[in-house]
């Protein structure tokens, strides 16, 4: 049977066209994946706080607001890198970056961050002011702070955050929270301490006193103004990005783990790697148990003998407990963990292709062959092998979804190799940090429920496999 | 072809004697070979491993340094001088490391290893203890054996008889509604990881129902002892066992209606309606005795998923058996010891589980004895 055929025979059954079908669209969202992220994203992106610290951490994903009653609060993530007004000084000039937040959420944000990158100064350094407009027009100056002045070993231009940014978490800084004290004090005639303000400061940021609100602040809902001001001394002096965030309580299709990491970017990542493990197991596997069956049950005697009873052991061997002695002591790698699970899984083919190798040795076909002169590694790779090939392909799908299971039971663990992103990990980390204790669903379904639609991928291409493999299951033919 | 026992020799157990228990005992012997072939495997395995990655040395080093920390501490109560103190310690380390051949190469080693894995004196703990207290790895392990051994046993005999009931009822209505539903169900629980079935579990029965714990093994303060007691173990294992037998019984519940179909349909089940044999007595003697020992290698074969299993549902229910102790041993700081130690306690709960199942393979098919 060709390959053509065995595709055509595959797609004429619905398990069989509904595996090849989700099997394509895991293969192309994998090659997504891989042109968009590139192959240390684990390490340099997923691993790295920094990276996520403007995402909110443990929130649900956008949609999920459609299902409850919850008020929810989106993420707003604003990159300012053009000024929006420049005004000349007596010493320089004055460079103002805005952004504009319209503010109609029933809930105050959970957190507002401001962020600046790339400072670059030749004389005196630049004195950094952010300050919250309110739509009643009243100014809160939130944080105010000159860029480090040169060393003495420096010389122009000076550079500052070019590799690391400057990230203020405004919510949280001390200075705010007394600037909001004496901004309510001067405003309102209310009189708060700035530790009581400091538990939920955003809330006063976003409200007006109001003795009978929740928290003590109604919402003040309409467009404020997040402002950075720079004072530059020198014309040349620049600033390449300001950026303020307003913490949301949503965030993405997918939501975002305790760390604010974006789970959608890390779902996806997880993809081609379960891909591979499944692909790259279940070939290797098959291979090995095919190769060793043939040879066992066709060269015979104590050939035969021998890898018969080596399969036996290693197939009576319990595999999870191993699994974790081996992981734990040589280390988490990804290839160790897929040759570990080639090691242990080959014996069942092995046994299986040994009795019909028996079978077809005293056939004709093998018979006339041998009469021919043809010799015995002619016979087993050009007679024997394409008789029993159908029956292999179909067995190479089915180790497919068992290695991604056991990698993933196996990262679940702790022992996933840390610089691979898997949806194990992802499922891991959810755990640890109680998200099933905390009701973070979101955190929790998507990446098990990823693991069992690849398993089923699989498993339904193998038994659309089954008329292939089993003649008489063909209809009409 | 199964072949049917002549009526008047049909064996059913505790009626051997004499030569017939010889034709039990030798496949039993055979079989037991092989999975003390296995043991002796995966403890060479284990060691070699440690070995070739120098983690027997720095287990050995550990063990030099504390026992040298403890000497410091009484030495230096007798013996004042600084100098002379280093000197005696580094005299004592040198017979330490005689006395546990640190000097030798890993190979020499060999034998003295195998023997203290399989004697479980592996030292202390690094930050885990027992029940009690103790930091012995052996003590510590071997609290938590009870603890696995009673969520395997309980899940395993669920599992077994839910399997048995249902395929056989299947087996009777093959193609129907039901029998569809069954097959989908069970492809499902093949591809549905145990963890995650047990983290769904938590989620809506501990989190949004509220109506059972998340896990642990009694409440805090657990009740006195006597039966509150006991319902209180059962209260906690309910979702566990429920994890662990979902997982497993689908492939179960198809492969005894498999095997169970296939005979319904032999000759001699035929025959017997033929004589007119009442139906429950061909459905117990002429089918079922029949379908007994594959169903049984079925079980046989499940035994190290569910015992892999068993290791993640326990970590997730935190059920204090020898599964979460892995998880607990990988985690924070990694205490080697425990881990060597579990992996050679699973394997022998493995190799004795597989051994019982053998036991009873043999005596339910009668061929095994008599082709032998």
């Amino acid at each position: 049977m060709t390959g053509r055929n065995i595709f055509k025979e595959l797609l004429a059954t619905w398990p069989g066209k509904l595996g090849i079908g989700l099997f394509a669209i895991l293969v192309i969202l994998s090659l997504y994946v891989l042109i968009r992220f590139p192959l240390s994203w684990g390490e340099e992106t997923w691993s790295d706080p920094a990276q996520w610290a403007d995402n909110p951490g443990a929130v649900p994903p956008i949609w999920s607001t459609a299902l409850t009653t919850r008020a929810d609060v989106p993420h707003r993530d604003y990159v300012v890198s053009e000024a929006t007004e420049v005004r000349p000084t007596q010493s320089g000039e004055l460079r103002t970056y805005t952004a504009a937040v319209d503010y109609d959420s029933d809930r105050p944000p959970t957190f507002t961050n401001f962020s600046v990158s790339g400072v670059t100064f030749y004389d005196r350094p630049p004195v950094l002011t952010v300050s919250l407009v309110r739509p009643d027009d009243s100014t809160v100056v939130l944080f105010r702070q000159p860029v480090r002045g040169p060393r003495e070993d420096e010389s122009a231009p000076y550079l500052r955050f070019h590799e690391d940014a400057l990230r203020v978490n405004l919510s949280s800084q001390p200075s705010a929270a007394d600037a909001v004290v004496d901004f309510m004090r001067d405003e309102y005639g209310a009189r708060f301490r700035a530790s009581e303000l400091a538990q939920d400061l955003d809330r006063a940021l976003f409200g007006v006193p109001d003795a009978e609100a929740p928290g003590g602040f109604a919402l003040l809902k309409g467009t404020y103004e997040l402002r950075l001001r720079a004072s530059f001394q020198d014309p040349r002096d620049s600033l390449e990005e300001a950026r303020f965030v307003v913490g949301g309580t949503v965030f993405g299709l997918m939501g975002t783990d305790s760390l604010g990491r974006d789970l959608t970017e890390g779902l996806l990542f997880g993809l081609p790697v379960a891909l591979f493990i499944g692909l790259m197991a279940s070939v290797v596997t098959t291979a090995m148990g095919t190769a060793l069956g043939v040879i066992s049950g066709y060269a015979g005697g104590r050939t035969d003998l021998c890898i018969q009873r080596l399969a036996d052991l290693v197939a009576n061997v319990p595999l999870l407990p191993l699994l974790i002695f081996f992981v734990f002591v040589v280390g988490s790698n990804l290839y160790l963990i897929i040759g570990l699970l080639i090691i242990f899984s080959w014996p069942g083919l092995t046994i299986l292709v040994r009795s019909m190798v028996l079978q077809l040795r005293e056939g004709q076909l093998v018979e006339s062959a041998i009469t021919m002169g043809a010799s015995r590694w002619r016979i087993m790779y050009r007679h024997i092998f394409p008789q029993i090939a159908p029956f292999i392909f179909a067995q190479m799908i089915f180790f497919a979804p068992a290695a991604i299971l056991a990698e993933a039971g196996l990262s679940f663990l702790g022992l996933g190799d840390p610089s691979i992103p898997t949806w194990g990990q992802i499922l891991e980390s959810g755990f640890r940090t109680g998200a099933a204790f905390l009701g973070y669903w979101w955190w929790i379904i998507p990446p098990g429920a990823l693991i069992i639609i690849t398993a089923v991928t699989f498993m339904l291409i193998s038994l659309g496999m089954e008329p292939v493999v089993n003649p008489r299951l063909r209809r009409g033919r | 072809m199964p072949e049917q026992a002549p009526p008047d020799t049909h064996p059913s157990a505790g009626r051997y004697h004499g030569a017939e228990i010889m034709t039990v005992l030798k496949p039993l012997a055979v079989r037991l070979l092989t999975l003390v072939a296995v043991l002796f495997l995966v403890l060479v395995a284990l060691v070699v491993t440690l070995g070739a990655t120098g983690f027997s040395d720095r287990l050995l080093e550990a063990q030099i340094g504390e026992d040298l920390r403890g000497l410091r501490v009484t030495l230096s109560q007798t013996i004042r001088d600084p100098e002379q103190l280093e000197e005696t310690l580094d005299v004592r380390r040198q017979e330490l490391v005689e006395f546990y051949d640190l000097d030798q190469s890993w190979v020499r080693r060999l034998p003295a290893t195998v023997a203290r894995v399989i004697t479980l004196d592996l030292g202390e703990a690094r930050s885990l203890k027992s029940f009690s207290g103790s930091r012995e790895v052996s003590d510590i392990v071997w609290d938590r054996l009870p603890n696995t051994a009673l969520l395997l046993t309980t899940s395993l005999v669920i599992t077994a008889v839910l399997g048995l009931a249902l395929g056989v009822k299947l087996a009777t209505r093959v193609g129907t509604k039901l029998d569809r539903a069954v097959s989908y169900f069970s492809a499902v629980s093949f591809a549905m990881p145990a963890w995650w079935m047990g983290i769904l579990m938590i989620l809506i029965f501990a989190f949004k129902l509220d109506i059972l714990p998340s896990g642990g093994m009694y409440s805090t303060p657990p009740p006195e002892a006597g039966f509150l007691r006991f319902l209180d173990l059962l209260k906690h294992s309910i979702l566990p066992v429920i994890t662990l037998v979902l997982v497993s019984v689908g492939p179960y519940i198809y492969s005894v209606r498999t095997m169970t179909m296939t005979v319904a349909q032999e000759d001699h089940v035929t025959m017997a309606r033929a004589k007119g044999m009442p139906e429950g007595i061909v459905n117990r003697r002429h089918i079922l005795r029949v379908a007994a020992p594959p169903i049984v290698t079925g079980l046989i074969l499940g035994l190290a998923g569910s015992l892999g299993g068993s290791i993640l549902v326990e970590t997730i229910f935190n059920w204090q058996g020898m599964g979460r102790l892995y998880f607990d041993a990988v985690a924070g700081t990694p205490d080697e010891n425990v881990i060597v130690a579990l992996t050679f306690v699973f394997t022998l709960l493995y190799v004795a589980a597989r051994f019982i199942l053998e036991v009873l393979y043999v005596i339910l098919d009668p061929r095994v004895r008599y082709s032998s």
